[in-house]
């Protein structure tokens, strides 16, 4: 049964600039470090801690069982800074790198720590889409959804802080966001329509502090849909910054 | 094929390609499928302070058109290659595409694992000693993740959903399986998949540094086995709905995935993962494991996956399934490998034919599956079934059709 719309079952976010955040209206958290048992803490890099302390606020909110919780993780970066403590080791043929931090480069490093935290069998994926990673992760959810005999889903989309030498000003602001996504509308907070590509956004009629942030901050683009989960707007909310613009709309 | 209890209704692949150690274009892989000899040789592309073999693409590659100079890697370069290659007909079938569904309902979902590292790498040494990237460097468009699958849509003209899967060495398998569910979910007429990776210091130097890198040609399965031999390769296949016109295609059926929920780098010691990745996709395609004619494993030779990949496969197939690993030949191809090895197992079943497990001997003495040591022809075989299993156990099993 293919759904043409969507339901929202809860939301979190982890960014530790909690001003910024207010001034979206929008309440953030900073990163739960005890959320992870010692020895993974200790190997996690913050790209991880922030997804995780999102994704688990998320899912006590929406009252989930994880273990049987499918998963998307949305990142452009994933784990840059571990794959850029390596890439610097690399011009040197001498140096040996840590067998750790090598299979903690992988993009579905978060997927796979989340998978264990859990002790979740459910799959999981990794995506990345430039500007557009959070709209993707979301398209790429809700097609999972419709394709599962599970009536929920959790969607990830995260970046930590960049190097600035790779792409600045991307990752100068670090950012998780967590949705829980369902099937069902019991228990959910907002219902929306399936994403699109919109021919007639307004780069000019865009929130500019919003595209500001989204520069910084790629899972950023997600913002624009927490604003109108609490003005009920029933106007196209954009998905990424960019053009071409993805959008949804409240239900 | 869609039986009664499938939950997953398959789509048709109109097209592939592909590119390897063995050359450009399917008919050159099937050459060294039925060679029966590695193809894996000493890595010449850059230096790596430790022996090894490496399936090493010697293919001269395509160039970059100048507009899209900034996408600039051997990473795209080997997509495109791949993409151009007359014989497979993706572009040419693509270009259709355009024509009877339109720009916006074609997508492109490219697995990967390394994505332009190559260049970065590079840059990387540029930093250290001038303190600043190179002026040509552009991470977002080179090296990040999605710098594959957004060039071939630049390249292409296409404008619909684009994104890259990395989840290590599943990464192709679940690019088909997020193309199959495109489709069915009537979010895409036509999805070109597939898998792009590119051989890289970090990669063969992390691997070693697990001491999974084999110092001589892999042998998957063989009871000596010790280590891997990475590789590079593209693999696309271009995805489209199911209708009269491309009745007589290879559809993929359905594609099983699961998480290991145990460790970073090491498989489950029951292959629990595994196991589940493959009833996943029999349940999701409404087969029996005894419909399944061939499996094309994930079988990588480094001793504790390939046992635990065994153990999994007797759960759910006893010792039933005829089944081969090709990675003596072509090596692991990483975020590649399950695309080129469904195009593998896709092969198979065009040519009626099982390849056999170069650098296999003996397999060990608690290893009952029925792995197929020298390629077997005239078989008659309907539908297979590939295995690939990746860090952050995450497992997937794509299962293609007649």
């Amino acid at each position: 049964m293919i759904h043409n719309s969507l339901f929202i079952k809860s939301f979190a976010l982890c960014c530790s600039d909690t001003e910024l955040l207010s001034a979206f209206n929008l309440l953030s958290h900073e990163v739960d470090k005890t959320l992870l048992p010692a020895a993974m803490r200790r190997r996690t890099s913050l790209s991880t801690k922030m997804a995780i302390t999102a994704a688990t606020l998320a899912c006590e909110q929406a009252k989930v069982e994880t273990k049987s919780l499918p998963s998307v993780f949305a990142s452009l970066g994933g784990e840059i800074q571990v794959t850029d403590a390596l890439c610097r080791l690399l011009p040197d043929d001498n140096e040996l790198l840590s067998p750790t931090q090598f299979h903690n480069s992988v993009h579905n490093t978060t997927a796979g720590y989340w998978s264990i935290l859990n002790q979740c069998q459910a799959p999981t994926t990794a995506i990345a889409a430039a500007d557009d990673t959070f709209a993707m992760g979301l398209i790429e959810a809700w097609s999972q959804l419709q394709q599962s005999e599970q009536t929920e889903q959790l969607l990830v989309c995260y970046d930590e802080i960049w190097p600035q030498y790779l792409a600045a000003p991307i990752g100068k602001i670090p950012f998780a966001c967590a949705l829980v996504l369902s099937t069902q509308a019991e228990g959910s907070i907002a219902n929306i329509s399936l994403p699109k590509l919109s021919e007639s956004v307004n780069k000019d009629r865009l929130n500019p502090e919003w595209v500001n942030l989204a520069a910084s901050a790629p899972a950023a683009n997600v913002i624009p849909l927490l604003m109108a989960l609490h003005t009920k707007s029933n106007h196209p909310i954009p998905l990424n910054s960019g053009i071409p613009t993805w959008i949804t709309a409240l239900l | 094929m869609p039986k009664k209890s499938a939950l997953t209704t398959p789509v048709a692949i109109t097209a592939m390609s592909s590119l390897s150690v063995c050359g450009l274009g399917n008919q050159a892989l099937y050459q060294s499928l039925i060679k029966h000899e590695t193809e894996l040789a000493p890595l010449e592309l850059f230096n790596v302070p430790f022996k090894n073999y490496v399936g090493e693409i010697k293919t001269p590659l395509i160039s970059i058109k100048q507009a899209l100079n900034d996408y600039a890697s051997r990473n795209s370069q080997v997509a495109l290659t791949a993409l151009n290659c007359p014989e497979g007909k993706v572009r040419e079938q693509l270009e259709a595409a355009k024509i009877k569904y339109g720009t916006q309902r074609i997508g492109i979902i490219i697995g990967t694992s390394t994505s332009g590292l190559y260049e970065t790498e590079s840059a990387y040494a540029s930093l250290l000693q001038h303190d600043k990237m190179p002026q040509d460097f552009d991470f977002v468009k080179q090296h990040a993740y999605q710098a594959t699958a957004r060039f071939l849509q630049l390249e292409l003209g296409l404008q619909g959903i684009c994104f890259a899967i990395s989840t290590a060495c599943s990464s192709g398998a679940k690019a088909i399986a997020a193309g199959q569910k495109l489709i069915n979910n009537d979010l895409c007429d036509a999805v070109l998949v597939g898998g792009v990776d590119t051989l890289c210091r970090l990669t063969l130097r992390g691997f070693n540094s697990l001491e999974l890198v084999s110092d001589k040609p892999c042998r998957p399965m063989d009871k000596d086995r010790n280590g891997i031999s990475i590789g590079e390769a593209a693999g696309l296949l271009l995805l489209e709905k199911c209708h009269a016109n491309n009745e007589s295609n290879l559809k993929i059926l359905a594609v099983g995935e699961s998480s290991d929920a145990y460790h970073m780098s090491t498989p489950h010691p029951k292959g629990e993962g595994a196991q589940l990745a493959m009833q996943n996709a029999l349940h999701a395609a409404g087969l029996k494991s005894s419909d399944i004619d061939y499996l094309n494993l994930h079988a990588t030779a480094t001793k504790i996956n390939d046992q635990v990949e065994s153990t999994a496969v007797e759960t759910v197939f006893s010792d039933s399934v005829a089944c081969s690993g090709t990675k003596g030949i072509t090596g692991h191809t990483l975020g590649a490998a399950g695309a080129l090895e469904t195009i593998i197992a896709s092969l198979s079943l065009q040519q009626q034919f099982i390849s056999g497990t170069v650098g296999l001997q003996e397999t060990n003495s608690d290893c009952h599956c029925q792995v197929i040591k020298t390629p077997q022809f005239n078989q008659p075989l309907t539908i297979a079934m590939s295995n690939s299993f990746g860090f952050g156990g995450n497992n997937a099993s794509v299962i293609i059709g007649l």
